[in-house]
């Protein structure tokens, strides 16, 4: 298994850090993309952040009530070898789903 | 021998080989090197073959094209890695006034042997310009050739027939296909030339390729469910197409639909479409069917799944056809 690290993203006008009002995953735990994963609060407002990937959490990076800087690793995932480092999603294989039938003249 | 292998350790297998074989071979790129690619590609063949075969490049295309390009006239036969499809605009000037035309501008003399190879079209949730589908403009450039594999067995071999090739190769590989596992048989490629009949049928023809193919096999099955009953043709070739391979398809069946994920106007649906019109003239029980991207920009991965054309669309293609 391989480790896929995402840093506290700039959330915008500016701000340099955030401060960790709570962590909403936890190590261990499988999270979809979009998962909320943390509420951080800024100068400015507090505002939940979404996972970028699929996968397992390894590990939360501060303490709620802990201020970090924008850049700085906020979350580590656990993922197979060859999704490691990879820019986007590994596409899930779905169900053939159809609403369209075919019918001959 | 045959072994399940994913495109992209497909596509690493033919890379180790060819790297192994071909003392003239480099392979270089960004981030193919220590970190093996960011779809882990080129795992592993910098420790292999060394930092002066397999090269991290600067963040700049036109460079890694124009070291391409300078390494080829040399007499090299450069690998290069463009990290996604549309990192490849900034190339553009290399790839068109320089490595198309070589050849022909020294009558013959300076063949620039080379694959480019580009991870292509859209399906992973990426940012703009990480999807696009640009086998058009490739293929309307003078000098060029263009493949795009659906699978693991012809990513590995038409890789390995690619830089063979006495042309520049485009290669376009379908990055949300990386990680979809087959069977590659090593001893035994199959004709690499031309298009490919992936599943046969009498009704009605689906010409496609790259992602595309795996898609159009699952509408076939489909429309079997419903008594109809598809032929797949994997086109793999954009340039030259195989005309006579994609016209006896659709001599047979009487019936095209064209998928593609690039946008419609000018698209190779327009191309092949016209092929078909040209020498089927009076035998055709429909107008060709296109169904493609729609002619805006390539949508960031949360618009995509509007943008590529779905089972959906491509069986209500298919069913215009039918009822004509």
């Amino acid at each position: 298994m391989a480790e896929r690290s995402f840093p506290l993203p700039d959330l915008g006008e500016g701000l340099i850090e955030a401060t960790i009002l709570e962590w909403l995953v936890e190590p261990g735990q499988w999270v979809e993309r979009n998962t909320p994963l943390v509420e951080v609060e800024t100068t400015k407002s507090a505002v939940e952040l979404p996972s970028p990937i699929a996968g397992t959490v390894k590990t939360t990076h501060g303490e709620d009530g802990d201020t970090i800087n924008v850049g700085d690793t906020l979350i580590t995932f656990e993922v197979a070898d060859e999704e490691a480092g990879i820019v986007g999603t590994v596409p899930q294989e779905k169900k053939k789903e159809r609403r369209v039938r075919l019918s001959k003249k | 021998m045959t072994e399940q292998l994913s495109t992209q350790k497909a596509i690493n297998t033919a890379l180790r080989e060819i790297l192994a074989d071909d003392a003239k071979s480099l392979v270089f790129g960004e981030d193919v090197g220590k970190l093996g690619g960011v779809f882990r590609v080129t795992d592993g063949l910098q420790t292999e073959f060394g930092a002066h075969r397999v090269i991290d490049t600067p963040l700049a295309e036109s460079g890694i094209l124009g070291m391409a390009a300078g390494l080829a006239m040399a007499g090299h036969r450069p690998i290069p890695e463009v990290q996604f499809d549309g990192f490849a605009y900034p190339a553009m000037n290399q790839i068109i006034s320089q490595i198309a035309r070589t050849n022909y501008r020294s009558r013959g003399a300076t063949p620039m042997q080379m694959v480019l190879r580009i991870p292509s079209y859209g399906g992973i949730r990426a940012p703009e310009l990480h999807g696009e589908s640009i086998e058009a403009t490739l293929a309307h450039v003078p000098g060029l050739k263009v493949v795009s594999p659906s699978n693991p067995h012809q990513a590995y071999h038409l890789l390995r027939r690619a830089h063979e090739m006495p042309d520049p190769v485009m290669f376009m590989e379908p990055k949300s296909r990386y990680w979809n596992r087959g069977d590659v048989d090593f001893e035994n490629p199959g004709d690499l030339e031309g298009s490919l009949v992936a599943r046969e049928g009498e009704d009605l023809t689906i010409i496609a390729w790259g992602a595309m193919v795996a898609r159009s096999l699952e509408v076939a099955e489909l429309a079997a469910e419903d008594d109809v009953s598809i032929e797949v043709v994997d086109a793999r070739w954009l340039k030259p197409l195989d005309e006579d391979g994609l016209v006896a398809s659709v001599a047979k069946t009487g019936r095209a639909v064209i998928v593609h994920e690039a946008p419609r106007t000018a698209g190779l649906g327009a191309e092949i479409g016209q092929l078909l019109t040209e020498r089927l003239w009076g035998k055709l029980e429909a107008p060709v069917e296109r169904v493609t991207g729609y002619d805006v920009p390539t949508p960031a991965g949360d618009l995509e799944d509007e943008y590529i054309p779905s089972i959906d669309r491509i069986l209500f293609g298919v069913q215009r056809s039918l009822e004509y």
